[in-house]
């Protein structure tokens, strides 16, 4: 007879769920291959947004050009 | 302003294809698709020379000129991005682009194409800054964190330089100053002889 069968049957569900979670939940969180949003809905910036500088000069870039200097 | 460039030294690029992992990882980027390539003239002989290429960004971005649906943008730093909710995955920018920047995935059988892809400089789409549908169709938005690309930053020997174009030209400026013309402390006639003919 085995010790607590219920318990390790139930600890084993337990990891299987999680497993089988990960395996569905893992690739909604990578890149899209073919573009799309992955079923969540678009957050899109407006057209000033888009167009407004990114670039920001912060320490770490400054870091990337002074040691690149070397 | 500041115009976002991309330079490779190709006197210092040793044609480890860092740049391309980091690229590939930090976006997962799928299989068949590569943002960033290096590129060899004369590999194995003398006056090898190698670059390392993705979108060089242009001023008067060719792919924008043909698109059909008009997705392409340019930013005020200079930087061309797309949108792919209107990419109809025609194909025109690749026969446009003199890089061959843009690139396809493979989504079915008998040829099927997807949404275009291409190196965003890693500055992301039109999706908002940093969410995970930008993420998603875009890879990773590390000019919103206040960092480079992060193929210029893994290279190694420094010889791909990415940033204010005025700033990266003057450092390249200074070493050319500093080695000389040519290859100066790498290439093939450092590591040989310097009455080699190249």
């Amino acid at each position: 007879m085995r010790d607590n069968p219920d318990g390790k049957a139930q600890a084993r569900r337990r990891f299987l769920g999680t497993l089988g979670f990960a395996a569905v939940a893992a690739p909604a969180a990578a890149f899209e291959a073919d573009g799309g949003t992955g079923g969540l809905p678009p957050r899109k910036e407006t057209e000033a947004e888009r167009r407004a500088p990114r670039y920001r000069e912060t320490d770490h870039v400054r870091a990337f050009y002074r040691t690149n200097r070397y | 302003m500041a115009r976002l460039k991309f330079l490779c030294d190709s006197d210092r690029c040793i044609e480890c294809n860092a740049c391309v992992t980091a690229c590939k990882n930090e976006h997962e980027v799928p299989w068949g698709i590569n943002r960033r390539r290096v590129v060899t003239l004369n590999d194995g002989k003398p006056g090898e020379r190698s670059i390392s290429m993705a979108c060089m960004h242009c001023t008067d971005a060719p792919c924008a000129a043909v698109c059909p649906t008009s997705c392409f943008y340019g930013t005020a730093d200079a930087l061309v991005l797309h949108d792919k909710d209107l990419c109809i995955g025609c194909g025109y920018c690749f026969y446009a682009c003199p890089f061959g920047a843009p690139q396809y995935p493979r989504v079915g059988n008998f040829g099927g194409r997807g949404k275009m892809d291409k190196c965003t400089y890693c500055a992301g789409g039109p999706q908002q800054d940093n969410t995970a549908v930008e993420y998603m169709q875009y890879g990773s938005n590390r000019i919103a964190e206040g960092k480079l690309p992060l193929c210029a930053e893994m290279c190694s020997t420094k010889a791909l330089l990415a940033g204010d174009g005025e700033i990266i030209a003057a450092i390249y400026r200074e070493r050319v100053q500093q080695r000389g013309f040519g290859s100066g402390a790498w290439g093939w006639r450092t590591a040989y002889k310097q009455e080699l003919t190249v």
